[in-house]
């Protein structure tokens, strides 16, 4: 209980996870789902920045005269976590993308009523 | 130039393709040349190449295809390319008035390539892949008719067949992971086994025997067997009285005399409870047999039991039993096949598949009924005929090694058989309403010749057996 | 020069991917989209050839050190798939030139190569990247193309299987990208290399980590290959696709996370590490329950591209069944069964593509009959299912043999049924296709026979890939050897 307190980053952001999980899992409405996805995405990125966080450091910009390594936060996980975003924000525009069309073909953005719509296909 | 012993083997299998490729009228001549020249060719490797060993396709050091006819393998090439001309002659008339017989052909002499590769294998592996191509190739010749109880008996077919291999694989994998070699070597490879031992090679053993046991129709993997009959008969005879069930007796030779080894056996105990499924099938083909109306499954119930007593001989241990089962595994091999083909001819020419339809047939087709007493005498085993001879054989070994149950088997199977043998030509020749004018009409001469020599054979065997009782014995010193 | 060639070949297919939509001309598409795959399978062989003679080596890209920079790390297993890649998609491209102008609308075939050109960069650089969170991008980077690559017909049921395979893709990738983290967190290293040698010192300090992140992997690639019973998507997705998308995503697109799966197993960690985490064993478990439930769901289909994706789902079962194991024997012929079966199932989904648009008629009932329309179309398939049944010197004997030999290298001689059971039923949906197709006579009734004549240019690459299985299966023992290399 204590570990979970001490590094409440990385708690909200499991917990986040969790929520995002669970909303792209149990929606079945797409819009909810995509949301869903972007609050897993960003759990992520909270924890990973979080992971690059150390306590009481700056900002990894020099600003006048350099100081020792110590004084910066780790400046690697931010850049990575930009990748990431890009890549989350490009998923969400093609999902999006998806759900628009389907909605043209279907007349709504529910995956189950689309799935009855289409049929089962003798699985499950 | 030792490669010249894949000519067997390949030669019908391309020229069963050729065949395929060129027109209609050329077939008659083309298949008559093939079959004679491979004939040839056979004699030629099995009496001028005896040390030959050749090798193909190298996956690793340890796992690769290996060509080594010895004693067994020949004798069985001969019989088999032997058997096969017959069958050609006796096919061209049969399958005269059919569709197809250009690709029938094809499969036709393909399989006997590869019943000859299956005889020639040098090692497990090599014999395991023309085991599977041997269902494969045959599976087109059983659905011939394309109806659907055909492709019925089809699918039944490939499923025993792939199930067996699947056995067999699995006893394949746990052998070589054991030995890292599967090659044939008689007396086996395996040796003394220690007692920890004792369960694994058990299990080695079973699933190898379970597994070939499909193809040779051991109960309880018997029933393709009989349904397998919806072939047509030339298929039926060469393929379910000779080249596949006698391929699944020949692995299971393989296993039992030269990759275990029958002391590895007979220390594991293996045979004991392999004996008892053998007993089993021959009591039960014969019962299963006098109560086919059908004449083909009669004679496929009949082919089961047959195949019993040849697999006594693998699962008792003494030099008689085997020589008897040899010997067998040959004169079943020859009357089996006469008497499918009178059946045929029946079939064939009057239309008439059940007993109950052949009524009078003798009178119409005195020579092809005759044939067919003269074969069944042969199969029941009244002396001084071939069928005797190995059954006699048999018996010695079954008192010599103490199973005193095998002789009591043998002789109620030798019941049994009469017991369905008999009312076919009884029918055939003495019931039915007394015809006055009865046209004799046989069957074509390229149907009647085989029909002839074949039991011309069988009678000369029987008289003078000792022509085969001296190879067959040579071969059982080797083995013990 | 040519040790540079993974890089090369990584932005040469990048760049020259967004050419093609400016292309007008089809004709010249098809030209262009021949010559940037011959080149590639030139330099994946050049890379071969290199691997042969240097063994393997790191190639860093930007700073010259390795801590700073983005590593790609090219070892037997690594070029050799880039061979086997570079080639299933030459083949996968010639036969898209035949018949994707059927199957989709004009315009849109340039952006189908551009898809295509996409996907393949982000697989060879998901094998070729030795820095997890570069291999992570390009795994995004294959999702979405392959999504591209499925909608691109613009269905009703295209888009829905591509917005199914979206989600569980990004679930998928986010759990990757939430074990990147945590890997991150406790080694300070994104360099498969120098993470492996910070866990080695200090895994014993945290147990519970390797447990953590080698699960959340399992999950995360486990969910985007399909594995059993993350394959929900699958079949839908692979089947409603184009032939030439399925033949890709069906053959290469989930095997390459099982190869990054491989890489993270033993070099991330190493097999003596994992060796006592549970996660092996639920790797083999779910390896093998996906062999066989993928199997029987093969059998229930009626679609036949539908049965040959579930077939997919059956084959991603052994090569997790192998790397389960963890043996490097294991591990070997997991690398040996995606190779092999890379090549019998694409041969299979663009044979599958050629007999559904003959016969048009997307239902396996249907097919009764079919060979004596397409004779060779049919016999091929027969070859491919001979490899997928397991007779002999077909591959995919030969990785039932080696994954039993593996089994009982590990005295766990019961696994070895769940691989032959599973082969047996692959034998019930194969061969009656097979038989009703040769044999087969009732749909052939008042129906006109069309020409037997196919188009070489749908035709060669079946051929050729069928060829090449062939070969593999002979020379398995050769590859092997090589594949093992790499896990020395």
């Amino acid at each position: 209980m204590k570990g979970l307190l001490t590094n409440y980053y990385e708690t909200a952001a499991i917990i986040l996870f969790g929520i995002g999980f669970a909303t792209l899992m149990l929606h079945s409405n797409l819009i909810k789902k995509i949301i869903g996805m972007n609050i897993m995405d960003t759990a992520i990125f909270l924890f990973f920045i979080a992971k690059g966080y150390i306590f009481e450091s700056q900002a990894p910009i020099i600003r006048g005269e350099l100081k020792t390594v110590y004084a910066y936060v780790n400046p690697v996980p931010s850049a990575l976590m930009l990748t990431g975003i890009v890549v989350a924000v490009t998923t969400t525009a093609f999902a999006l993308a998806l759900t628009i069309k389907l909605n043209e073909k279907y007349h709504t953005v529910d995956l189950d009523k689309i799935m009855e719509m289409e049929g089962d296909k003798n699985d499950e | 130039m030792t490669y010249i012993i894949l000519l067997p083997i390949f030669f019908p299998i391309l020229s069963g393709i050729f065949i395929r490729l060129t027109s209609q009228n050329r077939l008659k001549p083309l298949l008559i040349i093939s079959v004679i020249l491979n004939f040839c060719f056979t004699i030629f490797v099995v009496s001028y190449f005896p040390e030959a060993a050749v090798e193909l396709f190298e996956f690793n050091n340890l796992l690769f295809f290996y060509f080594s006819p010895d004693l067994l393998g020949k004798i069985f090439a001969v019989l088999v390319s032997t058997l096969w001309i017959f069958t050609t002659f006796y096919a061209l008339d049969y399958m005269s008035h059919e569709k197809k017989t250009n690709s029938f052909f094809m499969f036709f002499l393909a399989t006997q390539g590869i019943t000859i590769g299956i005889a020639f294998s040098g090692n497990l592996i090599t014999l395991y892949l023309f085991y599977e191509l041997l269902t494969l190739i045959t599976f087109p010749l059983v659905i011939h008719e394309g109806s659907d109880e055909a492709l019925r008996t089809g699918k039944k077919y490939l499923l025993y067949s792939f199930f067996g291999a699947t056995f067999v694989l699995f006893g394949i994998i746990l052998l070589y992971s054991q030995n890292n070699s599967l090659d044939f070597m008689s007396g086996g490879m395996i040796g003394i086994l220690s007692n920890e031992q004792l369960p694994y090679y058990l299990m080695v053993y079973l699933f190898l025997f379970l597994g070939f046991g499909v193809k040779s129709a051991l109960v309880p993997f018997h029933s393709w067997l009989p349904s397998a009959m919806i072939a047509p008969t030339p298929v039926s005879a060469l393929l379910h009285a000779v080249a596949v069930v006698k391929s699944g007796i020949f692995s299971l030779m393989r296993i039992t005399y030269y990759v275990i080894g029958w002391e590895t056996i007979e220390q594991t105990g293996g045979n004991k409870y392999t004996l008892v499924l053998v007993l089993i099938t021959i009591i039960m083909g014969s019962f299963l047999a006098i109560s086919q109306k059908n004449l083909k499954k009669r004679l496929a119930y009949s082919t089961v039991s047959q195949l019993g007593y040849i697999m006594i001989g693998l699962v008792v241990f003494t030099p008689d039993t085997l020589t008897g089962g040899l010997l067998h595994m040959l004169f079943h091999a020859f009357i089996k096949i006469t008497l499918f083909f009178c059946i045929g001819a029946v079939m064939h020419y009057e239309h008439k598949t059940e007993l109950a339809e052949i009524e009078g047939i003798g009178k119409r087709m005195p020579i092809t009924m005759t044939c067919f007493s003269i074969s069944s005498l042969c199969l029941i085993g009244i002396p001084p005929t071939n069928g005797f001879v190995s059954k006699w054989f048999l018996a010695i070994g079954g008192i010599k090694s103490g199973n005193y149950i095998i002789p009591i088997i043998l002789l109620l199977s030798a019941l049994f058989t009469a017991a369905y043998l008999l009312p076919i030509f009884t029918t055939a020749f003495f019931k039915g309403p007394p015809i006055r004018e009865t046209v004799v009409k046989e069957p074509n001469n390229l149907m009647l010749i085989p029909i002839i020599i074949l039991t011309g054979i069988n009678v000369f065997i029987g008289f003078f057996p000792n022509l085969v009782i001296n190879l067959i014995e040579k071969l059982s010193l080797i083995l013990y | 020069m040519t040790s540079n060639l993974p890089l090369i070949n990584i932005m040469f297919l990048m760049i020259t991917a967004f050419a093609f939509p400016l292309i007008k001309k089809i004709k010249y598409i098809y030209f262009f989209s021949y010559i940037i795959h011959i080149l590639l399978v030139i330099s994946t062989l050049a890379t071969l050839m290199f691997v042969v003679n240097h063994g393997a080596y790191a190639l860093n890209i930007g700073y010259p050190d390795t801590f700073m920079g983005i590593q790609l790390y090219i070892s037997h297993v690594e070029a050799l798939l880039g061979v086997v890649f570079s080639i299933i998609f030459l083949m996968v491209v010639i036969f898209a030139s035949s018949t994707i102008d059927k199957e989709i609308s004009e315009n849109r075939i340039g952006l189908f190569y551009l898809l295509v050109n996409i996907l393949y960069t982000s697989l060879i650089g998901v094998i070729y990247s030795n820095d997890l969170f570069n291999a992570y991008v390009f795994i995004e980077v294959s999702t979405l193309s392959a999504c591209g690559l499925i909608i691109i017909k613009d269905k009703g049921e295209t888009i829905l299987a591509a917005i199914k395979y979206l989600i569980m893709s990004t679930v998928g990738s986010g759990l990757v990208l939430m074990s990147i983290a945590y890997l991150y967190s406790i080694t300070g290293h994104l360099n498969i290399l120098l993470s492996h040698n910070v866990i080695v010192a200090t895994y014993q300090d945290y147990p519970n980590s390797v447990l953590i992140i080698l699960s959340l992997f399992t999950l995360g690639l486990g969910v985007k290959s399909a594995l059993f019973p993350l394959h929900g998507w699958l079949p839908d997705a692979h089947s409603s696709a184009p032939t030439p998308s399925s033949a890709i995503l069906s053959s290469l697109v989930i095997k390459v996370y099982m190869v990054l799966l491989i890489k993270i197993i033993f070099r991330l960690f190493g097999l003596n590490i994992v060796k006592d985490i549970v996660i092996m064993d639920i790797i083999l478990l779910l390896g093998s329950a996906g062999m066989i439930f993928g199997s029987v769901m093969a059998i229930k289909q009626k679609e036949l591209k539908r049965m040959v994706a579930y077939s997919s789902v059956a084959q991603i079962g052994y090569v997790a069944f192998g790397i389960g194991l963890g043996s490097i024997a294991g591990l070997t012929i997991a690398v040996y069964h995606i190779i092999g079966h890379a090549l019998t199932k694409s041969s299979i989904f663009l044979i599958s593509g050629l007999m559904i648009s003959q016969n048009k008629s997307k239902y396996i009932e249907d097919l009764k009959g079919i060979g004596h329309e397409m004779p060779i179309t049919l016999i091929l398939f027969t070859l491919a299912s001979f490899s997928m049944v397991g007779i002999p010197i077909f591959p995919g004997f030969i990785s039932k043999w080696y994954l039993s030999l593996a089994c009982l290298e590990l005295n766990r001689i019961s696994l070895i049924l769940i691989i032959l059971a599973s082969s047996l039923l692959n034998l019930l949906y194969y061969f009656p296709i097979v038989i009703n197709g040769f044999f087969g006579k009732e749909n052939l009734k008042g129906r006109i026979r069309k020409s037997k004549k196919v188009n070489p240019y749908s035709l060669f690459p079946i051929v050729t890939l069928i060829i090449l299985m062939l070969l593999t299966g002979l020379f398995s023992g050769r590859i092997i050897d090589f594949i093992a290399l790499s896990f020395a």
